[in-house]
């Protein structure tokens, strides 16, 4: 696991995040160990407890599971899970202020839409 | 909720007419470790110093698992308050040496641990022949640092153990802490003005501003209670209207106002046409205990 930590958002979070991402990323694969909340608090500098909420965040989202005595491992299935929340995410955390961003800009629906048109096609080329 | 390890209650404490704790309370639970911030002559150390019967109270009780600590060696061996070291003491040097300290530390804290003592004091590279006032800033919080890891006391205080440590040192200082905390799950308290370094590391932070506690939280829910909401001035009041708002810059029409409330509330400023931003916890102490200064 690799990435700094930032003051932008709680570090609980941005360690579920990142956990997250690796798992998108294929470093941690399905049945594969995650690292422990130890692990976590001393490559990262934090609290233990801290670690333990991020991680606990994702146990709760079936993204993670426990096995007894061992550690932390990635659920069947987890990938498409994170993919579904980051889609219900994207809509708050992207689309919205695109929109917001666009108005304030006074550009009209259709401009905008034109806009993502645009920069979908141009995705396509590359 | 676990069972409170220390409590103190109704602390008050004077020097001369001057009083520097005001009827003050605080809990602290076991396993956590406790980051006590707060400005100069906020009473940080006079506090501690209670805490741990090393001062003297006019007022208030203090004990450790139900038993008073005042005058009870049983309690205050469970307990060590790391102090800051002097260069001078009482009108001279400190001609005291660095095995001197180690060696009381060795005789007067049970649980004294030597193997790791002398681990650290050879990572630190302290010669344990050099007088304290010979020592630097930071190699004497080094010293305090070795004391307070290697008396794996149940409850363990440290006072500004990262002053006049340099950056590389003071990480070294915080994987330390975290390791040692790992292993033991002993209770910390420290105290330190270099916040933000520190902010991950504490789980629960205590913030004394004039001889009040003003909170003792866990760090994140703290920090989550604050935001910075910035844009034109008559949007930005509506959007406060219902928050705490703690602090107020404006430049012509442009206002930013860092402001306190619940989830929800923060949550609607996000739908309005302003800025929202979250704070850090060095941000929310200077809102929090910065009284106008900086302005």
């Amino acid at each position: 696991m690799r990435g700094t930590l930032n003051d932008q958002s709680l570090i609980y979070l941005q360690i579920a995040r990142m956990l997250e991402d690796d798992i998108l990323r294929g470093v941690y694969r399905e049945e594969e160990q995650v690292p422990s909340t130890n692990e976590l608090a001393r490559g990262y500098n934090i609290n233990p407890a801290t670690a333990a909420k991020g991680i606990n965040l994702l146990v709760a989202e079936d993204i993670l599971y426990k096995k007894r005595g061992i550690g932390m491992f990635v659920s069947p299935g987890a990938g498409e899970i994170v993919q579904k929340k980051r889609k219900a995410a994207f809509y708050d955390g992207f689309v919205k202020p695109l929109v917001k961003e666009g108005a304030s800009l006074a550009l009209t629906g259709e401009e905008l839409l034109a806009m993502v048109d645009q920069a979908i096609k141009e995705g396509e080329h590359k | 909720m676990n069972a409170a390890i220390l409590n103190a209650q109704g602390v008050c404490k004077s020097y001369g007419k001057n009083e520097v704790l005001h009827d003050l309370d605080l809990t602290i639970e076991p396993g956590k470790i406790y980051g006590l911030i707060g400005r100069n002559g906020a009473g940080k150390t006079t506090l501690l110093g209670i805490l741990t019967a090393q001062n003297t109270m006019d007022r208030g009780s203090v004990t450790y698992g139900g038993q008073s600590v005042w005058e009870n060696q049983a309690v205050l061996d469970q307990m060590c308050f790391s102090r800051e070291l002097q260069a001078t003491l009482f009108s001279g040097q400190n001609n005291l040496k660095v095995k001197h300290y180690l060696k009381t530390a060795a005789i007067y804290y049970p649980n004294w641990d030597q193997a790791y003592a002398d681990k650290l004091l050879s990572e630190f590279k302290l010669e344990p022949k050099k007088k304290i006032c010979q020592l630097s800033k930071g190699q004497m919080s080094m010293v305090t640092i070795l004391i307070a890891l290697a008396s794996r006391a149940p409850l363990t205080i440290l006072d500004e153990p990262a002053a006049g440590l340099d950056v590389v040192m003071r990480e070294r200082f915080y994987q330390l802490l975290l390791e040692d905390f790992s292993e033991t799950g002993r209770t910390f308290i420290v105290s330190t003005h270099i916040i933000e370094e520190a902010a991950s590391v504490f789980e629960q932070v205590i913030i004394l501003d004039q001889g009040r506690i003003l909170e003792n939280r866990p760090t994140e829910e703290l920090v989550d209670q604050f935001r910075y909401i910035s844009g034109r001035e008559d949007v930005v009041d509506a959007v406060c209207n219902g928050l705490e708002v703690l602090s107020t810059h404006q430049m012509s029409r442009h206002k930013t106002v860092a402001v306190r409330g619940d989830r929800i509330k923060l949550a609607e400023a996000q739908n309005a046409d302003v800025d929202v931003s979250p704070m850090n916890l060095q941000n929310v102490f200077v809102a929090l205990c910065g009284h106008g200064d900086t302005q």
